[in-house]
């Protein structure tokens, strides 16, 4: 009797002490990829790891917000893009070393996405803020590169179960790739299988709507908001 | 008026006949422009002025004529991937508009990418006689008629990127800020030194530039910005003037940089270009700043230009003369090298608007 009771006080005390210390871990997880220190992101992700912390748990609650952190400071003036390059590295870094634990776990992404600058265009610090920011959201990025043609567009819809193509275009010479990639994946009937989100500096809701793209954000943290909604609907 | 007094009068706050023009093509459209004036072009068209003939700009009756020396030359060097002789790798990028197949050249390999590639890397020589000759040449021609500008542009930041890598560079001025600053020490130096050889020959005006801005911020924060590109620049700056007093200096960036240009303003710039107008309101921009800077650009191109019909064209001019050209202080010209998207009939009435609106009329 006495044992009982015993045991189980101890057991809370575990509990609440891994707990405590889960919540911290996530927590400096969190703070270490906001400031962009990837070194301490390592070792703090390395330690959860060590204490038992689920790799899932990892993902939701330490680099998943963090990066939204980031995206929120970047929105708001705070950020620039080489604070967000550095927080992405420091992620990516996390995000390595818990990925062979996700990939045992029966955790799904987000979504899967393919993005990817459309033909004629090499501008692509924008583009892959996006599938930075779409990968710390926790889809699985394809980052088809730059000047990709609509017959590779269509290829990684058809080879990785994509369920959403970015395309990103800088130029108002290169935009109209846009419109000529969305009717090539309508006519290769995949249109139904894959939402289309575009986004660069000459590119507008009214220029989406026009195409028949299913959305636009202005920047890469309202492209994960619409990634996120237009997955959900699907 | 003389083109290059119109272009004086402008830049002294003061009201010239009508308001100076300058405009720059890509190859192709340069070839469109010659055969819609049945005229013949030769050679590849550098966007920059490099080995220009410059029978386009005087035909069309720009303003400014521009001689460029420095590392922006390698755009548009060959119609074949290349490696110009920082060693920077290039490559070839077609595309497409309803006006015909274009190319771009793309940048693809950086011989600083490694860290420790700078150790023995030795940038080309800016002292060799040669890389002046056309300019000579073009002061000797044309000085007398038109406002000379000697262009440096990629002068620090846009060099080092292409020599380092775009997001690499970035990440250096963080992570390894002594790194950076070697870098950006290579291309400083290169470009000074052509700027200050430019100033000897005559030129009336340097124009330099490193893009800092996207559509809708700075591309890198003020403060990065005044650690690392501030202090060069205002040095670039006073070396130039200190040769010729008289001596103007422009500055490009491309996309919004309105929280620097109290920055410019203190560190001696004269004139601020292109002024993306959907990145900035140039008239916004003309009433807080036009006592002390004057604009060079402000005609869209990412929607008048490509996508507006004639009309749209002429009543976007208009409106800048009344705006921001009120009391001179600005040059037209668009916020880039006209891409092949444009219509003819946009571009002649951008440049008739500009050439038949006298400033009495406004
Ligand atoms: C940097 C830059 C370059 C660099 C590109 C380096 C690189 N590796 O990317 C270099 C110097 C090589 C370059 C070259 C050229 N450029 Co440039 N360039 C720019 C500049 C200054 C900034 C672009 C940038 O990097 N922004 C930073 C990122 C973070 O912002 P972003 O790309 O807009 O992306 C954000 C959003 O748009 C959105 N987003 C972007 N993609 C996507 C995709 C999806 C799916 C979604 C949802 C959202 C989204 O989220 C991103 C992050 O928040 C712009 C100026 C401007 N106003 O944008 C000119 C600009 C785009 N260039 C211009 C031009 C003309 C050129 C050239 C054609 C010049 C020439 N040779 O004639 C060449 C083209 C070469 C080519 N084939 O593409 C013009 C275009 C004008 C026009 N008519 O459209 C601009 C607007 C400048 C100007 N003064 O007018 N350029």
């Amino acid at each position: 009797m006495d044992d009982g009771k015993h045991d189980l006080q101890y057991a809370l005390f575990i509990h609440l002490n891994l707990g405590v210390a889960m919540e911290q871990y996530l927590e400096q997880i969190s703070q270490a990829v906001v400031k962009g220190d990837q070194n301490a992101t390592i070792e703090l992700v390395q330690a959860a790891v060590d204490a038992q912390v689920d790799a899932n748990t990892i993902m939701q609650k330490g680099l998943i917000p963090a990066m939204s952190d980031v995206g929120r400071l970047y929105e708001q003036g705070e950020y620039f893009v080489p604070e967000m390059l550095i927080s992405a590295r420091a992620m990516k870094a996390g995000l390595e070393i818990i990925k062979p634990l996700l990939a045992g776990s029966d955790l799904k992404p987000a979504g899967t996405v393919a993005v990817g600058t459309v033909k004629g265009d090499l501008h692509d610090i924008g583009k892959n803020l996006v599938g930075i920011m779409l990968e710390g959201a926790g889809f699985s990025v394809h980052d088809l590169g730059t000047d990709v043609s609509p017959e590779q567009f269509i290829e990684a819809i058809r080879t990785n179960q994509v369920d959403l193509i970015g395309m990103s275009a800088l130029l108002t010479t290169t935009m109209p790739m846009m419109e000529t990639t969305t009717n090539a994946i309508t006519r290769a009937g995949l249109r139904n299988q894959v939402k289309i989100i575009i986004g660069g500096a000459p590119i507008t809701q009214a220029y989406a709507d026009k195409i028949g793209a299913d959305g636009f954000a202005p920047d890469a943290s309202q492209a994960v908001k619409l990634a996120i909604n237009l997955v959900n609907q699907r | 008026m003389k083109p290059r007094e119109r272009v004086e009068t402008a830049l002294n706050h003061e009201i010239p006949d009508r308001c100076p023009m300058q405009i720059s093509f890509t190859p192709e459209f340069a070839d469109r422009l010659y055969h819609d004036m049945q005229m013949k072009g030769r050679g590849i068209h550098n966007p920059h002025g490099g080995g220009n003939t410059y029978e386009l700009e005087r035909v069309l009756g720009e303003d400014m004529l521009l001689t460029s020396v420095g590392w922006a030359n390698s755009y548009y060097l060959d119609d074949k991937p290349y490696i110009d002789e920082w060693d920077i790798g290039w490559d070839i990028q077609p595309y497409q508009t309803p006006f015909g197949s274009g190319h771009y050249t793309e940048i693809v390999g950086h011989p600083l990418a490694d860290d420790d590639a700078i150790s023995d890397y030795q940038p080309p020589d800016p002292t060799r006689p040669e890389l002046y000759d056309a300019s000579r040449q073009m002061i000797r021609d044309f000085k007398d008629e038109y406002w000379i500008v000697g262009v440096t542009v990629t002068t620090i930041f846009e060099t080092a990127w292409a020599l380092r890598g775009y997001e690499q560079i970035m990440l250096d001025m963080s992570l390894n800020p002594d790194l950076a600053n070697a870098i950006m020490e290579i291309p400083y130096r290169y470009h000074l030194t052509a700027a200050k050889k430019l100033v000897e020959l005559g030129v009336d005006m340097i124009w330099i530039g490193d893009d800092m801005g996207t559509q809708d911020r700075m591309l890198i924060s003020p403060i990065m910005w005044r650690q690392f590109l501030k202090p060069r620049m205002a040095n670039f700056i006073a070396e130039i003037k200190s040769l010729n007093p008289t001596l103007k200096v422009a500055y490009h960036t491309d996309g919004k940089v309105d929280p620097i240009i109290p920055d410019l303003i203190e560190i001696g710039l004269d004139v601020l270009n292109p002024i993306q107008p959907a990145s900035m309101d140039p008239a916004q921009i003309k009433k807080e700043y036009g006592d002390h800077l004057c604009f060079w650009g402000t005609i869209d191109e990412q929607r008048t230009l490509p996508f507006g019909k004639p009309s749209d064209v002429e009543a976007e001019i208009r409106h800048r003369l009344r705006t921001v050209g009120k009391d001179g202080g600005l040059i037209l010209s668009p916020t880039h090298h006209v891409q092949l998207d444009t219509p003819l009939e946009n571009f002649w009435m951008m440049v008739n608007t500009i050439s038949n609106t006298p400033y009495s009329s406004i």
